[in-house]
């Protein structure tokens, strides 16, 4: 799960934020502690605690203290939105810009989307594909 | 919480042709994991031997817990360092040594070491001259975990372990380290299978320091560029290149630099393929560069691989 | 200094190693001497040399202690002063321990005439003839003396290597001959002969200990420098 290509603790941030918007981690509810990240992924404990900590400072995560973190009311619109945002500039932005060069309209761009959205298969099925594998 | 618990300046360790350890500045802060990374004979057994003051420096200073470890009970207490030949006493089973250590050591954990050694499926009751190599590392291992002392060193401890009892002692170490935060130093050229668990990463070649850097800023500090030759050239022209291999008119080439955004897309646009560097492949690069471009005609070298194991 | 009592308790954890065994070549030295005794028809005092069977054992504690426990002591990060008293202290104490045994012996020995066969295992003529405290300095001095020649070699052997330890035993070698040589020149044996003819077990013993004295102080300096 976790890889080379970036810093551990924006891994463990990110797998976070899917949990989160995915819906596996309810808001309100309790995240593992660090310590259970750290063992579970077999990271060091310090870089756990700052992937978390990422999300406490930007208030998707809180502390009770005494208790541990939970997830934030309204962290899943939160990440949501920033990510509709980040899936805007990321693809939709250089596939607009794709699509003028070759002089797609957007009406033909509409088209092509729902023809995409059959070939998309189910999240779950998707899933288990990429566990076969 | 980050006091700087040991300190080296200026380390020469002179042998008769060789300078094992080449004016090593370091210093090491406390409560976290470090790896201390390196071929056979770079110098890492020699570094914490005079760090540990069972071996002495040539010249230079070595300060831990802010003094000389040298016949210094207080500082010596507070350190536990079994190296990866260890002797013990030539009756002593690995239940002995365990007592031994509980002697010695404040916070030894008994309850942890019977666990460990459950774990281990050690045979306290063997002499340990009679154990196999792979018996004898998880000895040393027990003796280092359990005794949860404020700045432990591990050298080499897996020699002999197979692959689950290899895991087994990382699992057990994130463990007892989340719940017992100290120092803890380990030395290693099996670098894939630590490289997670490091928070600092100290690399020496030859007796120098090559690397001192923290783990997350190496991770994704390097990236390997493949595609046809003249594109992958062109791309990197004046670039901070580690390595460079050939194979027809494809080349892959590791620099030294990270990408932005923009250059990502760019490097997609001219049909190039970008693959992160593990720190074990980074380690090998600089260290091959170190040794005059050695890494052009070594191929992929491999700090694990037959040849570095056989030099044994 | 608890340090120092827990380099003596480390090396008493496995029990056999400082008494288990010193025991174990005593009593079956003894009773093989017993045997031989029991089997030589003859009435009167027949000694044999087997009490010194522990004596070449602690010889090769010493070297062990330096060449095994040395290295272990440092791996738990024990400074080497502590562990040089520790394992002293402890070994002085074994001494003590066998010497009060050497001495039970012999009283018994007396007591029984050769343990009812003549046969004298712990009785040495002249060195036991004295006083006890005479018998008593001279068996502690010899096991003393014994651990320390093997300490003090192991130290060698691990500070300068098998070269050095050649060229200490040979050069101790030259050193006795080169005496032995002068004597000859100077036509001088017959004092040295007068000299050893005045000794007593008790002046022998303070000899040997003022040698041991030396050598220990000799490893010491040069294990302060010693690596594991």
């Amino acid at each position: 799960m976790i890889d080379d290509s970036k810093p551990i603790f924006m891994q463990i941030a990110e797998l976070i934020e899917n949990g989160i918007v995915d819906g596996s981690m309810a808001e309100e509810s309790q995240v593992p502690s660090t310590n259970e990240f750290a063992a579970f992924h077999r990271i060091n404990p310090a870089t756990a605690a700052k992937g978390v900590n990422v999300l406490v400072d930007s208030g998707i995560l809180y502390k009770r203290r005494g208790i541990g973190m939970f997830v934030a009311t309204g962290a899943r619109s939160q990440l949501v939105a920033r990510r509709t945002e980040e899936f805007f500039e990321q693809y939709v932005k250089p596939l607009a810009l794709e699509a003028r060069k070759l002089g797609i309209s957007a009406e033909q761009l509409n088209t092509m989307i729902e023809r995409s959205s059959g070939l998309v298969p189910e999240p779950g099925t998707d899933k288990e594909r990429s566990a076969a594998l | 919480m980050n006091d700087t618990i040991v300190e080296a300046r200026n380390l020469i360790k002179h042998y008769k042709d060789l300078n094992a350890l080449d004016n090593v500045n370091l210093s090491l802060s406390a409560n976290r994991i470090y790896g201390l990374l390196g071929r056979n004979g770079a110098g890492k057994t020699t570094l914490m031997s005079v760090l540990t003051a069972q071996a002495f420096a040539t010249s230079g200073e070595a300060l831990v817990f802010g003094a000389n470890a040298y016949e210094n009970d207080a500082v010596l207490s507070r350190i536990c360092f079994i190296r990866e030949s260890q002797k013990y006493p030539d009756d002593f089973q690995p239940r002995h040594a365990f007592r031994s250590a509980a002697l010695f050591y404040k916070n030894w954990d008994q309850g942890l070491a019977d666990r460990l050694a459950a774990d281990f499926q050690l045979p306290v009751k063997r002499r340990i001259k009679k154990l196999s190599r792979g018996q004898l590392s998880a000895v040393g291992v027990i003796i280092g975990l359990a005794s949860r002392a404020e700045l432990t060193f591990f050298d080499e401890p897996y020699l002999g372990l197979d692959a689950v009892a290899r895991q087994l002692f990382y699992d057990r170490l994130v463990e007892d380290y989340a719940e017992h935060p100290r120092t803890i130093i380990l030395s290693s050229h099996l670098i894939d299978e630590v490289a997670n668990l490091l928070e600092h990463v100290v690399v020496i070649d030859r007796g120098r320091i090559i690397m001192d850097a923290d783990a997350e800023e190496i991770r994704g500090s390097a990236v390997t560029v493949s595609g046809s030759a003249e594109k992958v050239d062109a791309f990197l022209a004046g670039r901070k290149i580690l390595h460079r291999e050939t194979l027809g008119s494809l080349a892959s080439v590791t620099v030294d630099e990270s990408l932005g955004s923009r250059e990502r897309a760019e490097a997609q646009e001219l049909g190039l393929e970008l693959s992160p560097v593990s720190l074990q492949q980074l380690v090998v690069r600089k260290t091959m560069a170190g040794a005059g471009g050695a890494g052009h005609t070594a191929g992929t070298g491999d700090f694990s691989d037959d040849t570095l194991e056989a030099r044994r | 200094m608890s340090r120092t009592v827990a380099v003596a308790r480390m090396q008493l954890i496995n029990k056999w190693t400082y008494i288990g065994w010193p025991l174990t070549i005593l009593l079956a030295s003894f009773l093989m001497s017993l045997a031989i005794f029991a089997l030589i028809p003859v009435q009167e005092g027949k000694y044999g040399g087997g009490s010194q069977a522990p004596m070449w054992y602690f010889l090769v504690l010493g070297i062990q202690s330096m060449t095994l426990v040395f290295p272990f002591s440092q791996g738990l990060s024990i400074s080497r002063r502590a562990f040089y008293l520790g394992t002293l202290s402890l070994f002085s104490l074994i001494a003590v321990g066998m010497t009060g045994l050497y001495l039970l012996g012999g009283v018994i020995e007396k007591a029984t005439n050769g343990w009812g066969v003549y046969g004298y295992f712990f009785s040495i003529p002249w060195v036991t003839d004295g006083p006890w405290y005479s018998t008593a300095a001279f068996f502690f001095v010899v096991m003393m003396f014994m651990f320390i020649i093997g300490f003090w070699f192991a130290t060698i052997f691990k500070r300068w290597g098998t070269s050095g330890t050649l060229v200490s035993t040979l050069g101790s070698a030259v050193v006795l001959i080169g005496l032995a040589a002068l004597t000859t020149l100077l036509e001088w044996w017959g004092y040295v002969g007068a000299w050893f003819a005045q000794q007593t077990p008790l002046s022998i013993s303070g000899w040997a200990a003022l040698l041991c004295v030396v050598l220990a102080a000799g490893s010491y300096s040069t294990l302060r420098r010693a690596t594991p």
